[in-house]
């Protein structure tokens, strides 16, 4: 390690030329806003020797040798500074950290342009910007600091996986996630494998995964088309451009960051069922088989007829059967447990990183290793990821330059399985007076005989974390190398010429291990799966910029190549041999499969800037995709875009009328980007029978060596064309009074048509689907955002910002003759795309109303359903808002982000059957008595008077998906974390901070976090049964930089 | 140097630039599925047959219609719940069969391309024994897509330019339908005649064997004739005939046997091992107890020692889960699977012969027993064959009402599809054999037993001639508790 290291400084350490001699600086550092004296700043020599600190009155005096010519001064709170060195005093004035003026920010393809001259709206987070605290994820990290962005996470688990979606969705049923650059390379972010109708099974994480918060040096989200056109048919639904970290500023020696913190979690709402009512199915008898909380109270047990012991000679006891099972007594006193709380645990994340980083005149190099260990809510699940990342700029000549960016990782996931092979149904449904913790999880000497208070067709969830497993596992390589050429030209030319090539492999292993005696495949099943990517992408870019007096020019030109091939296998072996080993050693009938697959794109583009004066900018782009996936004759297609930005604060006489006007810009965009289909000539496939009501795959082929071929389910239409997204983008920035007071607003219109999409057939056409192109989608965007620097102080500062948000996502039309098409769930109730409707909209049983009055349709006395599924309301929220509050008194530091999502709605299965099993609070009123209900009666249609027994009303009711529909508006606290700086201790920078995350303040929704739900697909964030629950942490940590 | 430069980039660029069409579709093929060009029809046949019992005749369709057939309790507090207690949302749903729908249409779409391979200018034009055997399986899912649903779509169905197919009559998709028939009967005969066996192997019913499936055909020739008994009451000498035929071919039933409980079980049991949605009812039980029936022990098994059996229509059952028992073959993976047993055969013999006078006894004997050996076979109890005789005597002369509380004894082991055809074609004759007492058949005067079955979702969703068909709103589906079928006396 220390050789490395030796190493890498002599790399890029030029010799140092001892033999000089000193001269004294002196200088003052102030704080820029108000001209007043910084005390205590630190001001280093570049190159070599040691600092000093600045006095009382702000000034310094420091003994420097020849050989160095520049110094840098840091403050707590300020943006560093880098000044030449001078022989008269020095003024160095230094600005709080997130002033930024005349920035140059990265845009597509690695380019480098002045913030102040974009057509579009970009945004970028700085490492301080994200929450990286007590998460791994980097969804997480950004959450409520975007605006256009919707960041949706399926749970609080270990690895879930995020929906990213930048204004709006683009694709119906395909990819809606953006395209992740790291470090100039496209790397792969969505999922291995969709979770599909994500109504079983465990979620899978997304590929976003593998990248550590940590590691990040800034973040850009390139959100409009015109900003992503160069990047061509992958982004169209935006990008996010990541920088690592890396040396910034020319020092002496490396700069060594040491960082750790650790937090716990606990469910961020728990859920608090009734404890009054046993299990049964109505109050006149306890039954120790029911899967429902209808019984008689609990502390009425002993009198039960059948099972009390009042008249069996046990007085104040009953008798569960499930005790028998278990090898205990049967006979038991009433006792009310804590079934859900005692069932998770507490949660921990920890993370630790370790970072060098160190620029010279002529190089910059970084290394980082991380881990991030999580140990999850629910029993055995968690997450171990490590990293390691190394980085080198070099120019090794005036004229040419070159570097590598390489990250490696390993992550490890194990999760619990959601939805209707999930555990939290029963967790949540565990009668009361049930010990769902105590009582043995099998029978004695045979643990694969389930013990539960219901039907085995669900596992015990302490058996089953004792038992089965889900586990995903990614080793990933990615990085590139460059080369860069810029010939001497004459002064206010250059030239650029750059080839990049780079990597990104992996392989994801997954496993799902089930134990003889599991709810289903209770023969045992180990099911091996998983894919090794590599994706090779090469690029070569010129630029060329030239300036002249009133304007500038720049024009690129460029090629791209995106080779992507995948080996997917999966190996199940089933039915062990015997309950201990389950292991495919141990199985007794095997299937399997492999597939390899290919994709390529190569692209050209070019695009050509000019401005005036710094107050118009105009830009140009182009670039034509190749791409595999699409038919012959399909293949090739040209995108354009443009952009102009219109500063009004370079005029003249607005500089002169309005001084309070810091700056102000008008900006337009119109750019197109497509997407490409999945397109295969039309074949033949092997037949499979699972799915519908089997919990298994009853039936596969080869069926004692014969196996079969039908024609696909899928038809694929050889007139494929891409899918072509229109965005007009318009904005507006104005800065006031010197910046203090920053407004930004955009508006962007997306024309989606030709989607492509595989519609829904008429079943009798032969085919349940057709990948054509079809329909149209229209969104508007409103993102608008202000920032305030409330106070400005040297000792102290208060920053205010607030984004909001509004994507109204409308589907125009579907395929000719199609109303709707489904995106995930079950039979009913699903997630669709529904014409007429913002996209996605819940579908389900309606409530059977009275088409006057609105009211409930009743037949004897009771509610009924609607034969078929219908609308129920669209999914998406109205608006989103998020509120950043920081301030900073001397080395004290607390910020804060909050988010408020104001409508929008979801299914959420776990409410619903909880109420239909009379096991929430909501169901205490409707387990005894009888009622008359509100409504009109089908028969009659005159106003109900029918009495009816309460539970029934209620189960019926809760039997009617509509009543599952929530509101899903609610307030949170992101994150909120005060940070300490010590004083500088030698050569020592010290913060200790403590932070909690994911405080839900207020929701619409009853019992449950509105942020826990099932998949990973667009279907995502609004569709929820017995999902694994979301998590609250509380931690803190400590970072050393010396 | 610039120069050079640019022309090193172009010349890299243009040797890494494998984008022409060749190229890219090389990279596109698909390495595990063939094109149709690639596939023989034999290997079509292989799924056309298996789908036809596993998805059409032993899937959804006949869970669910057990229930209303009574010959199975719908328990488990959900989907099969509902259908028990009669509910709309559940009944008259499009979600609820569109699975099946969607099955029997996409194994219709294979059947379809069979038939095209094996006729002149196919890729196996010659193979008649193939187009037979695929005719048979056309009839046989049509069959019950068009006694379930009504007019359905037929000629317009199965083309992938049309993309909402019209709907057709039955009355003439019933013509078509024994045109078919016919000609593959025509088909077997000669392929028998000239020995052929192009499938072997590949068909896991017959292996491939011409006069089994000549067997099979006239059977399906039968029972297709006896479904027009109220439009065409003098038809039972046809249905004597075609059903005699299938005898004279040696026809010993029609059932899949690639079963082993193991890692491939019938549909009937991985349902119920999946969900545990099917009970045993006391109508079926109250039948059997009145005849002292062997077969009772097999039937209602009581498997949680808690309820051996319901009441049809129970709520409170109908809502528990493991607490009704059920019977002993839907915990046998391994048990064979019907398209069409030798005792629906001889039932049919049965019922025709009584309807017009002449002596059923042989064929009654015959069925019953064959029902017998089935239910042993099934439930692995070879004592239940042996009590055949002695019960058959017990029961005497044959009676059309015994026939056909008999054929409902039998059919309720996997045939309740069947059921369900002949309660509504006695219903609309004005017979009663089997009454049926679930409560909720009527609720507040309003019938709520369906007379047919709801269109599968994906129509009713994607086009409009079926969406029309099936109505909107609060009327969505009502038509399916009033109007029958047109063979039952609607008019569609």
């Amino acid at each position: 390690m220390r050789k490395i290291f030796a190493m890498l400084l002599a790399v890029v350490t030029s010799a140092s030329l001892w033999a000089q001699s000193n001269r004294q600086v002196t200088g003052t550092v102030i704080f820029a806003a108000d001209g007043e004296p910084l005390i205590g700043a630190t001001v280093m020599p570049v190159g070599s020797g040691n600092g000093v600190t600045t006095d009382l009155d702000g000034n310094f005096s420091i003994s420097l040798p020849e050989s160095v010519k520049k110094i840098t001064v840091s403050y707590v709170g300020m943006t560093t500074v880098q000044a030449d060195v001078t022989s008269t005093p020095m003024i160095i004035k230094m600005q709080a950290a997130d002033y930024q003026l005349d920035e140059v920010v990265v845009t597509a393809l690695g380019m480098k342009r002045e913030r102040k001259g974009l057509g579009y709206a970009v945004q970028d987070l700085k490492a301080d910007d994200l929450n990286t605290d007590g998460t791994t994820s980097l969804a997480s990290a950004m959450q409520g600091k975007l605006t256009g962005v919707e960041i949706r996470p399926s749970s609080g688990a270990p690895g879930a996986s995020n929906q990213i979606i930048i204004r709006g969705a683009r694709s119906f049923t395909g990819n809606n996630a953006p395209l992740y650059v790291v470090d100039g390379m496209p790397v792969e972010s969505t999922p291995d494998f969709s979770t599909g109708a994500s109504v079983t099974g465990a979620n899978i994480a997304d590929r976003s995964i593998d990248i550590n918060p940590e590691d990040i040096e800034s973040v850009n989200v390139l959100k409009g088309q015109a900003a992503s056109a160069l990047y061509g048919i992958r982004a169209s639904n935006g990008v996010i451009v990541i920088t690592t970290k890396r040396g910034k500023l020319n020092a002496s020696k490396p700069t060594i960051t040491i960082s750790t913190n650790i937090s716990g979690e606990t469910v961020s709402r728990k859920f608090e069922r009734q404890t009054v009512y046993a299990q049964g199915a109505s109050l006149t008898a306890y039954s120790p088989t029911a899967s429902t909380s209808w019984g008689p109270r609990i502390d009425a047990l002993p009198d039960d007829p059948r099972y009390g012991g009042n008249s069996q000679g046990h007085p104040g006891m009953y008798r569960n059967p499930k005790l028998e099972a278990a090898g205990l007594d049967g006979w038991t006193t009433p006792e009310v447990f804590d079934n859900v709380g005692r069932f998770f645990n507490t949660g921990i994340t920890e993370n630790t990183n370790v970072g060098i980083v160190q620029r010279t005149d002529r190089a910059s190099y970084s290394f980082g290793a991380s881990n991030s260990y999580q140990k999850g809510i629910v029993p055995s699940t968690g997450m171990n990821r490590w990293g390691v990342r190394g980085l080198t700029d070099w120019e090794i000549h005036p004229q040419w330059k070159t570097g590598f960016s390489a990250n490696y990782s390993s992550t490890k996931i194990t999760s619990a399985p959601g939805a209707n092979s999930g555990i939290m149904n029963v967790v949540y449904s565990a009668p009361a007076e049930y010990d769902l913790k105590g009582i043995p999880t099998h029978a004695p000497g045979d643990p694969s005989k389930q013990i539960l208070f219901r039907s085995v067709s669900f596992n015990n969830p302490y058996w089953w974390a004792d038992n089965n497993e889900f586990l995903q596992h990614t080793d990933r390589f990615f990085g590139n190398s460059y080369v860069e050429f810029a010939p001497s030209l004459p002064e206010d030319f250059s030239l650029t010429i750059r080839e990049q090539a780079g990597i990104d492999s992996y392989t994801s292993n997954y496993s799902t291990l089930k134990e003889v005696g599991s709810a289903d495949d209770s023969g045992g099943l180990i099911e091996n799966y998983g894919v090794q990517r590599r994706v090779f992408n090469n690029l070569v870019t010129a630029n060329f910029n030239a300036r002249f007096t009133d304007f500038d020019f720049d024009a690129m030109l460029g090629n791209e190549i995106n080779n992507n091939t995948a080996r997917i296998w999966d190996y199940t072996g089933r039915n062990f041999n015997f309950y201990g080993m389950p292991t495919m050693a141990n199985a007794t009938s095997f299937q399997s499969s492999e597939y390899n697959r290919e994709t390529r794109n190569v692209g050209f583009f070019g695009s050509v800037g000019l401005s005036w004066r710094s107050t118009l900018f105009l830009t140009i782009t182009g670039r034509n995709d190749y791409v595999s996936t699409m038919p012959r004759g399909h293949r090739s297609f040209f995108y354009p875009s443009a952009s102009a930005g219109f500063v009004a604060s370079e005029l003249p006489a607005v500089k002169g009328a309005m001084p309070w006007l810091s700056f102000a810009k008008f900006r337009v965009s119109y750019a197109q980007v497509g997407q490409a289909g999945e397109y295969y000539a039309n074949y033949y496939t092997t037949p499979s029978y699972g799915g519908g009501f089997y919990s298994y795959s009853p039936v596969s082929y080869p069926i004692a060596g014969v196996s079969s071929f039908i024609p696909s389910s899928t038809f694929y239409d050889p007139n494929l064309r891409p899918q072509n997204t229109e965005n007009v983008e318009m904005g507006i920035d104005l800065y006031l009074f010197s910046n203090r007071l920053r407004l930004e607003y955009t508006a962007s219109y997306q024309n989606i048509t030709d989607q492509i999409f595989a519609v829904p057939t008429a079943g009798s056409m032969g085919y349940t689907e057709k990948l054509t192109n079809a329909g149209k989608m229209r969104t508007w965007a409103h993102e608008a955002s202000a920032t305030m620097a409330v106070l400005q102080h040297k000792d102290y500062d208060l920053n205010v910002g607030v984004n909001f948000t509004a994507v109204n996502n409308r589907v125009v039309e579907l395929a000719p003759g199609v109303e709707s098409i489904f995106l995930g769930g079950f039979v009913e109730p699903q997630v669709r795309a529904q014409a007429g409707n913002t996209y996605p909209n819940l579908y389900g049983v309606a409530f059977k109303r009275d088409a006057a009055t609105g009211k409930l349709l009743l037949s004897q006395g009771l509610p009924q359903g609607t034969a078929d599924s219908q609308d129920l309301g669209n999914a998406s929220p109205d608006f989103v808002m998020g509120f950043n509050l920081g301030g900073r008194y001397r080395r004290v530091n607390l910020s804060s982000t909050w988010s408020y999502q104001h409508g929008g709605r979801m299914y959420h299965g776990t409410n619903l059957v909880l109420n239909y099993f009379g096991a929430t609070k909501e169901s205490l009123p409707y387990h005894e008595g009888t009622m008359v209900a509100e409504g009109i009666d089908e028969a009659t249609g005159q106003p109900n008077t029918v009495e009816v027994s309460r539970q029934l009303y209620y189960q019926l009711y809760n039997n009617i998906t509509e009543a599952g529909i929530y509101d899903t508006s609610f307030l949170k606290l992101r994150d909120v974390t005060l940070t300490y700086a010590l004083p500088r201790i030698g050569g020592l920078d010290a913060s200790i901070f403590g932070f909690a995350r994911n405080v839900l303040i207020w929701s619409k929704l009853p019992n449950f976090d509105p942020e826990a739900s099932q998949g990973n697909s667009n279907m995502g964030g609004y569709f929820e049964r017995f999902s694994i629950p979301n998590t609250s942490s509380y931690g803190g940590g400590l970072k050393l930089t010396f | 140097m610039f120069k050079n430069l640019i022309y090193t980039a172009a010349g890299f660029t243009l040797l890494l630039t494998s984008c022409t069409e060749d190229v890219m579709d090389h990279i596109n093929r698909d390495e595990a599925n063939p094109p149709a060009s690639a596939v023989s029809a034999k290997f079509m046949v292989t799924d056309a047959i298996n789908s036809t019992a596993i998805s059409t005749w032993g899937g959804g369709y006949a869970w669910f219609t057990a229930s209303f057939t009574e010959q199975i309790f719908g328990t488990g507090n959900n989907q099969l719940m509902q259908a028990e207690l009669r509910m709309r949302s559940q009944t008259a749903s499009s979600s609820t069969f569109n699975n099946e729908w969607n099955a029997t249409y996409a194994n219709l779409n294979n059947i379809n391309q069979i038939i095209a391979k094996t006729s002149p200018g196919g890729l196996n034009e010659g193979q008649l024994d193939l187009r037979g055997i695929a005719n048979t399986l056309w009839v046989l899912n049509f069959e019950a897509l068009t006694d379930l649903h009504g007019d359905i779509p037929y000629t317009e169905a199965l083309n992938e330019a049309i993309t909402s197919p019209a709907l057709q009559s039955q009355e003439s998709i019933y013509t078509d339908l024994q045109a078919r028939i016919d000609q593959a009967i025509a088909d077997l005969t000669q392929a028998k005649a000239k020995g052929l066996n192009n499938a072997s192997a590949q068909d896991l019913l017959f292996h491939g064997d011409a006069n089994s499936w000549l067997g099979l055909a006239n059977a399906v020739k039968a029972r297709l004739l006896l479904n027009t008994s109220f439009r065409n009451p003098a038809v039972y000498p046809q249905v004597i005939e075609a059903a005699e035929a299938a005898l004279a071919a040696g026809f010993k039933g029609a059932q899949l046997t690639i079963f082993n409980g193991v890692d491939c079980d019938n549909s009937w049991t991985a349902f119920q091992w999946s969900r545990y949605y099917s009970g045993s009812c006391e109508t079926v039980v109250d039948l059997m107890t009145d005849r002292s029936d062997p077969r009772l022990p097999a039937y209602a098994v009581n498997v949680y020692a808690a309820v051996p059996y319901a009441p049809a229509g129970d709520q409170e059952l109908a809502t528990a889960t493991e607490t009704v028992g059920f019977p002993a073959w839907l915990d046998n993976g391994a048990a064979p699977l019907h398209l069409f047993s030798l005792s629906e055969l001889h039932f049919i013999l049965a019922e025709a012969k009584a309807r017009t006078g002449a002596d059923p006894t042989a064929n009654f004997a015959a069925a019953v027993e064959a029902s017998f050996a089935d239910y042993a076979t099934a439930t692995e109890s070879p004592e239940i064959a042996d009590a055949a005789t002695d019960y058959i005597a017990s029961l005497g002369t044959p009676t059309l009402q015994e026939i056909m509380v008999q054929k409902y004894l039998a059919q309720t082991r996997d045939e309740q599809i069947q059921t369900y055809t002949d309660l509504r074609r006695c219903r609309a004759m004005g017979e009663t054999h089997i009454t049926l007492r679930n409560p909720n058949n009527t609720i507040g005067g309003v019938n709520q037993w369906p007379l047919r079955l709801p269109y599968g979702n994906s129509d009713v969703i994607s086009n409009p001639n079926v969406a029309t068909a099936f109505g909107t709103g609060n009327d969505a589906g009502n038509y399916l508790f009033t109007e029958p079928i047109w063979l039952f006396g609607g008019t569609r």
